[in-house]
């Protein structure tokens, strides 16, 4: 499995390529995380950049087709914070349990997905298979090495971002007081709500971009198969490196070549299944060993 | 409107409403204890292929029944160590169970797709089209009402019983539960089973009875909506019988909807139950304005060191 992998420059840029979506969807899981809310619906707001490029696509044209793209990218970005707008508003204002109300958006997008791809933009000639018609050549992101997308560039500088946005920045502290403690929150005048709204936005916007690089990157088209279960992954990467860019960053690396070494297996007649338990069991291997860390028995001088 | 398509809706309603509340009130019971299991979705997965593999099998149901709870409590038993004795995140466990259901749901029933179960839970009485309510009533099986000898077992134990008090006490305030000389693991630990067990029998309904086969997915976020019941109940057995049951009717409605003579994109009314769900939450939520009833000491993992 690791052969298939990562074992050619082929097989090696497809990995990077799968896990472009789950670091992306990761750091807005993290993002997120950093005022304590739960982003479940990484999933759907996936879709819904990928939604908001094809619109975008549609009903624009631009020449410049680097200005093209760089537009699509924004408003797939755009597509994934306005997925998350209801969640937000609900929570911050209402206090709405973020965590069932971003996972029912999931259902509600892929079937909006579902609906667009059998309806409106229905592409005459993909015959039964549901899709949208292919966006045009100009747009696709062109390749770096191999099959490697220029997207898995994107990555790197969004998990550096993230990493200074969330550990170094001063929105990233205020982040974190507000999600620690409301009341700390209060005497230092952060306004913790409107921090939770813009961690929300924020992370519903990096899954958007994964759509929207995995829409012109990928599957060059809408489908309900831009996004096989990232969303979810996602929040795996992001939960076993305890929310951390950098490590999100080695690990969805580490888990996109496992959905690839999935994928392959299946071939040779092993469920493709393998690699969501394979990565479910680590999470739960890095829980235990959390328990372990955090219990270590030290040895103690005695004073 | 004619009788019979009235009386079809409320047949639906009821079925509906018995697969959410089955696993609702095990989650209901769950929480109660302070422990907080996302887990539903999967636990309802492998009960419900557990059971069907079982019945394929074996064509015996009783047997599917046992095997299906049995295999979903064992499941969440993952979640009561990890939330319970090693005292790690629950949101992060519970998804871990979502997500691990699905996958290893799947797995087991791969070559079970499609295939036709010979047995079937069946109806108290059979009537083919049941023209009151009384007939809807027996045309029920027995799982529902199964449910509904559990809806007031479970408002019973956990109102009138020294069990149901103490759950409740662990739940609400762990710290002065064990100065009480409460035993919280082990209350905790008892508890979260026996909302596996309840998801599991959810699962059974669902492909012994609901749906008589198995495909991926089949779930399809019911174990979510089970959540929102529960928070929709205000952890109360008999509301959230009430709110399974306007959950349940909204399932039943909408694909009856263009029957009635609305023109609705098939497409679009699949996402009407989800979007729904999550209007009423708003609602609730607000109307509410934080007296949620939700037991104190939710999610949060108790460290008796920190005493």
């Amino acid at each position: 499995m690791l052969k298939l992998s990562v074992g050619s420059i082929n097989s090696l840029s497809n990995s990077l390529n799968k896990a472009i979506p789950l670091i992306l969807a990761g750091l807005g899981i993290a993002i997120m995380n950093s005022v304590k809310l739960w982003n479940i619906g990484a999933e759907g707001q996936i879709f819904l950049g990928a939604i908001a490029v094809n619109l975008i696509y549609i009903n624009i044209n631009i020449s410049n087709s680097s200005l093209f793209i760089f537009i699509l990218l924004i408003s797939g970005f755009i597509g994934g914070a306005i997925c998350i707008l209801l969640p937000a508003i609900t929570k911050v204002f209402f206090g709405v349990n973020e965590i069932i109300t971003t996972l029912l958006t999931n259902y509600v997008i892929i079937g909006l997905t579902v609906y667009l791809v059998n309806g409106p933009w229905k592409d005459p000639k993909s015959l039964n298979f549901p899709a949208a018609a292919y966006v045009g050549k100009e747009v696709y992101l062109p390749t770096i090495f191999g099959k490697l997308s220029s997207g898995f560039l994107i990555c790197i500088l969004f998990a550096i971002g993230a990493h200074y946005l969330k550990e170094k920045s001063v929105f990233g502290y205020e982040m974190r007081i507000a999600g620690g403690s409301a009341m700390t929150a209060i005497y230092a005048g952060i306004n913790a709500k409107q921090k939770a709204f813009y961690a929300m936005l924020v992370g519903g916007g990096f899954a958007g971009l994964a759509g929207a690089i995995e829409l012109l990157s990928q599957t060059h088209r809408v489908s309900p198969g831009i996004s096989q279960g990232f969303g979810y992954t996602a929040i795996i990467v992001a939960a076993i490196t305890g929310m951390r860019p950098i490590g999100i960053f080695l690990v969805g690396c580490l888990f996109g070549a496992l959905t690839i070494g999935g994928a392959v297996i299946q071939t040779i007649g092993v469920s493709s299944y393998i690699a969501e338990i394979i990565q479910a069991s680590t999470l739960i291997g890095a829980l235990i060993s959390q328990f372990f860390f955090t219990y270590q028995i030290k040895e103690v001088e005695d004073a | 409107m004619p009788d019979i398509q009235l009386m079809g809706l409320l047949n639906a309603t009821l079925q509906a409403a018995t697969l959410l509340f089955i696993a609702a009130l095990g989650e209901l019971i769950t929480e109660k204890s302070g422990i907080l299991n996302l887990g539903v979705e999967g636990m309802i997965s492998i009960g419900a292929v557990t059971g069907f593999m079982t019945a394929i099998n074996t064509e015996n149901l009783f047997l599917s029944i046992i095997v299906g709870v049995l295999s979903a409590s064992l499941f969440s038993s993952i979640h009561a160590f990890v939330t319970v004795i090693l005292k790690q995140d629950q949101t992060v466990s519970g998804l871990i169970l979502t997500i691990l259901g699905l996958a290893l749901s799947s797995l087991l029933g791969k070559k079970y797709v499609g295939k036709k179960l010979m047995v079937k839970v069946e109806s108290i009485r059979d009537i083919a089209e049941p023209s009151n309510i009384f007939e809807v009533l027996l045309s029920q099986n027995l799982i529902f009402y199964l449910a509904i000898l559990l809806m007031i077992t479970t408002s019973f134990v956990l109102k009138k019983t020294m069990f149901g008090r103490r759950l409740e006490a662990v739940g609400e305030d762990s710290r002065a539960s064990d100065s009480m000389g409460l035993k919280i693991n082990k209350t905790q630990f008892i508890a979260t089973c026996v909302g596996g067990a309840f998801a599991g029998l959810s699962g059974v309904y669902l492909t012994l009875s609901y749906v008589p086969f198995w495909t991926d997915n089949m779930t399809s976020g019911r174990g979510w909506i089970c959540l929102a019941l529960v928070i929709f109940g205000g952890w109360k057995p008999y509301r959230t019988a009430l709110g399974a049951l306007l959950f349940g009717f909204l399932e039943a409605l909408v694909p009856r909807l263009q029957t009635y003579g609305f023109e609705l994109s098939p497409y679009l009314v699949k996402i009407a139950p989800y979007l729904i769900t999550i209007i009423v939450l708003v609602i609730l939520t607000i109307y509410k304005e934080g007296k949620t009833g939700a037991p104190g000491n939710i999610g949060r993992p108790f460290f008796r060191e920190n005493r």
